[in-house]
């Protein structure tokens, strides 16, 4: 058995639901179903052909102080996994401290069973090793012809989400992914690379030549690179590059429970216009690009939240308990509960500019062409203030041209004084990941003054 | 049929039976427990437990691998069809396969290895954990700056049946336990956190309860109010070259990302290249290499009591050992696997290819690796630096480039040394490097007495991700001219 449909796991939930003693249940079904190549100059190095089910139970017992709660999960769907999760749950929600803050689980709403699907494209969800062989042996046999040593990922499967409530809530949702990627690079891998990278919702929207040809035509670039001094340059940030560093919004800063907790960057900054009219950022799991799940981790429907509007910084994303607390809507940005971090804003989008990303690397008198960040990390929260590395292309541009690859560069820049500085987003929207997990959909974007603390060698 | 071992067995003899060169299967039942108290709340509260298998064959050269969970249905036709699975896909991936790859000997025979325990963490009642999480958590009580306290316990019981077609049959029972305190403060628009004994989930050590039980968190928790508060008030840590000594729980990651991970062979060939990078660390530097001065010392050992990577075996059942990376600054091994060894003239995988639970194919991971301690006392360290050197310790950021050359850290706290003694607190101490040049700056390392092998739980590798934990043992160490960057 692979991936659950509808019917199977909304039955798997329901069972679940009728064996509790608690006095609310959630059940929270997660199915996947994947298949994965790595590759390098050697061939496949790791693959994959797998699937399995996350269940997460969350116990509710209610007592004159509140509502006790905890959570237990299983991989398994069988009875005798389900029932003994459950008896986890049931036996740590019983022992812990009563919140009086805690609402009862939020129950059916209109629209609830129309939300989300099955998991359509079965030629993303059962894309075979034989299709993958063949673009792992191009992928290789283009960047031998270009003398470059490849390393990348072709990954394929679907995904689905069923959350079931005692209070009534039921809602199931469904999802394929395809991804590919090559990191093209210089052999003795010193420095010289490119790299490019594609995810989409079906198999056949790779174009898997075109990511190819564009790592490679992008390493080919990076020859001959000559060290620049650390310093303040004009930046044109490729979608990759920016999602490294603007993720970590989605991560600490987005969410109320941080800003109550007077660790995000927008704590005293909500409503201000901090940064340029043309900025624009949603969250938003509806989107045009690639969609996510239509619901939470309690099942409520994901609004389109504005979380930067004409560059003016909107008020967090929440989720039941936060909206309770805060006496605000509840947005749809649940993990699953109980958790520590609170609500979190997954799906941001950047709304695209109205200029290519050549119109604006033209306007750079003197700056610098990032393709990527490498391990970017957080220093101070309240202004999220961040550290990282260029990695797989940097070009210096001068009147508007790039005119050669740079060694690497580190650089230390805080979020809120980078997009303050923002003098340009790109026309196009990219589907960018970064190193420490999360999806982003943006375009390019020029910021001035960006600052780079250190240099390498390479 | 309900034995794990024979479901292992008959997946590997399947995979032989249809062709396969090699095979190994993996059952595993993991268990785990976290709780976590935060503002006098259960935080946390969950109890996973995830039970699969995973096979792996050989076949012409290439490796395939197919897993799926247990416990629904008939498990040997699982088993077969997995073994069946695996086989295809190397079958179809082979066509691709631009190196032969020879794999390098495995164990055999019958084996059973448990991790040491004195109390099993599944066997305490869950009140006295929440008793203790109390407890600690409110230590730190009593401060109005303070936004957060947070409590946190975790324990991990991992149970392997592993079979492989040279015939071992490898039981393998590995527990581990540990937890941490830590406050976060506001104020004078700063927020600062501290954190006890270390920070990111904390703690860990192969076992049970029994180190939970010696972490006595609650003695710090004033401290850690108090710091996290100070630091709020307290001067930024100035820029500039200065000596820095290091505590142990810092110094720890400093050797994970800068020692451990290049040290990693599939790094070095560039099979990361595509996410987590490869290394500036090559075959032909074995031996020769002046990785750092002659303080120091760093020994992988996968056998070492306590570590979070001790074990009897890896998941290609190669039996784990001890083995020198840097001896006395010079550069002296690589972590490896059975499919790589041989391309660095080892005949024996270093057995350090493992897999975050059954649904992952092993790679090549970073075992307990550890700087060995050295002479100094702590305080005689301390007293024999110049004025405006600087100690720093507990982990709060960390990066480093895909070579593992230019990093750049920050602590939660820092001390300025005046008069051969700890001055004033110093908040976002910051400091930047490269790899050889900081460990060839090393000129002296703490004694035993001020060592600790520090677990580290949240190591991510491999794409798609995986997790995986091992120790790093480390004694306070001086670095000096290190470049301390302002962070703000």
């Amino acid at each position: 058995m692979g991936i659950l449909s509808r019917d199977q796991a909304l039955a798997v939930a329901r069972s679940i639901l009728e064996r509790s003693e608690a006095d609310e249940t959630e059940v929270i079904l997660q199915s996947a179903e994947e298949r994965f190549v790595r590759f390098a100059g050697s061939g496949p190095t790791q693959n994959g052909d797998r699937h399995r089910h996350q269940v997460s139970i969350r116990a509710r017992v209610h007592c004159a102080d509140g509502i006790r709660e905890a959570r237990a999960t299983c991989d398994g769907i069988g009875d005798q996994q389900t029932s003994g999760a459950l008896a986890r749950a049931f036996e740590l929600a019983q022992l812990a401290p009563p919140d009086s803050a805690l609402g009862k689980l939020e129950g059916a709403y209109a629209g609830m069973r129309e939300l989300g699907s099955e998991v359509l494209d079965l030629a993303t969800l059962e894309h075979s090793f034989e299709d993958k062989a063949a673009r792992v042996r191009q992928a290789l046999a283009l960047s031998k012809e270009a003398k470059l040593e490849p390393a990348g990922l072709m990954h394929t499967g679907g995904e689905s989400l069923t959350i079931v409530n005692s209070a009534g809530r039921e809602v199931h949702d469904g999802r394929t992914r395809a991804s590919l990627s090559l990191t093209a690079s210089v052999p003795g891998f010193d420095g010289g690379a490119g790299i490019a990278e594609a995810t989409t919702e079906r198999v056949a929207q790779l174009n898997p030549e075109e990511v190819f040809r564009r790592a490679i035509e992008k390493a080919l670039m990076t020859s001959n690179a000559r060290a620049i001094d650390p310093g303040q340059y004009t930046v044109l940030l490729e979608p990759i590059a920016v999602s490294s560093f603007l993720l970590f919004a989605s991560y600490l800063g987005f969410g109320a429970q941080e800003v109550q907790e007077e660790s995000s960057f927008l704590c005293g900054r909500i409503g201000q216009q901090l940064f340029p009219e043309a900025l624009n950022v949603h969250d938003d799991a509806n989107n045009a690009v690639l969609r996510n799940y239509a619901f939470d981790m309690e099942g409520t429907r994901k609004q389109r939240v504005p979380l930067i509007q004409n560059g003016v910084l909107q008020p967090p994303v929440t989720d039941a308990d936060w909206a309770r607390r805060l006496g605000v809507a509840n947005t749809g940005h649940a993990l699953a509960k109980p958790n520590t971090d609170g609500p979190k804003a997954t799906d941001l989008v950047v709304a695209p500019g109205k200029h290519s990303a050549q119109e604006l690397l033209a306007g750079i008198q003197r700056g610098l062409l990032i393709t990527q960040f490498h391990y970017t990390n957080l220093i101070d929260p309240k202004d999220l203030l961040l550290t990282g590395m260029t990695r797989n292309g940097t070009f210096l541009v001068e009147g508007g041209e790039i005119v050669g690859a740079v060694k690497n560069l580190r650089y230390t820049e805080s979020l809120v004084n980078a997009l303050g500085n923002l003098s340009g987003i790109a026309n196009e929207q990219e589907v960018a990941g970064a190193l420490f997990d999360g999806v982003l959909i943006t375009p390019a974007m020029r910021i001035e003054n960006f600052r780079f603390t250190s240099s390498t060698d390479f | 049929m309900n034995d794990p071992m024979k479901l292992a067995a008959m997946a590997v003899d399947h995979a032989q039976s249809a062709g396969a060169q090699e095979a190994d299967a993996r059952i595993n039942r993991l268990r785990l427990e976290n709780l976590s108290v935060k503002n006098g709340q259960l935080g946390i509260a969950e109890a996973p437990e995830e039970f699969g298998i995973g096979v792996r064959v050989f076949h012409k050269g290439c490796s395939g691998f197919a897993a799926a969970p247990l416990g629904l249905g008939d498990g040997e036709s699982l088993a077969k069809e997995l073994a069946k699975r695996a086989l295809k896909n190397a079958e179809a991936l082979s066509v691709a396969c631009a190196e032969v790859r020879t794999l390098a000997p495995t164990a055999s025979g019958e084996h059973d290895w448990q991790t040491p325990v004195e109390l099993d963490a599944f066997a305490i009642p869950l009140a006295d954990k929440l008793d203790l999480l109390n407890r600690w958590e409110a230590s730190m009580k009593g401060a109005s700056e303070t936004v957060v306290r947070q409590s946190n316990y975790s324990a991990r019981r991992e149970e392997q049946w592993q079979a492989t077609s040279a015939g071992a049959r490898i039981h393998q029972v590995l527990a581990r336990a540990g937890g941490n305190i830590s406050t976060t403060a506001v104020a004078k628009g700063q927020t600062q956190r501290r954190s006890y004994p270390s920070s990111f989930g904390g703690q860990f050590k192969a076992g049970g309860f029994e180190h939970l039980l010696s972490m006595k968190c609650d003695e710090h928790g004033e401290r850690m109010r108090d710091e996290s508060v100070a630091l709020c008030h307290a001067d930024p840590c100035p820029g500039g070259e200065r000596t820095l000594v290091i505590g142990g729980s810092q110094l720890m990651l400093q050797i994970h990302e800068s020692v451990g991970h290049p040290n990693e062979l599939d790094r070095v060939f560039g099979h990361e290249v595509d996410l987590a990078g490869s290394s500036f660390a090559k075959p032909e530097m074995l031996g020769g290499f002046q990785y750092g001065s002659e303080h120091v010392n760093l020994v992988a050992d996968s056998t070492i009591p306590g570590g979070l990577d001790t074990r009897g075996f890896d998941d290609e059942g190669v039996a784990s050992g001890r083995w020198p990376i840097v001896e006395k600054g010079v550069f002296q091994g690589f972590h490896t696997d059975r499919t790589w060894a041989g391309k660095v003239g080892e005949a024996q995988s270093r057995a350090t290819c493992r897999s975050d639970g059954w649904y992952h194919p092993p790679i090549i991971r970073i075992t307990n690796l550890s700087l060995m301690p050295g002479t100094w006392g702590f305080d005689e360290l301390i007293a024999d630096c110049e004025d405006g050197s600087i100690y720093m310790d507990t982990v709060k950021m960390w990066s480093i480039d895909q070579r593992r050359l230019n990093f750049q850290f920050t602590c939660e706290v820092a001390w300025e040394i005046q008069g051969g003694k700890l001055g004033r607190l110093l908040r976002n101490p910051t400091y930047q490097g490269t790899t050889p040049a900081f460990w060839n700056s090393c000129d002296a390392v703490c004694k035993e007495e001020h060592w600790e092998l520090w677990g580290l739980t949240n190591c991510g590798k491999g794409n798609p991700m995986q997790v995986a934990e091992m120790s790093h043992g480390a004694a306070p160490a001086r670095f000096r001219g290190v470049q301390l960057i302002p962070a703000e």
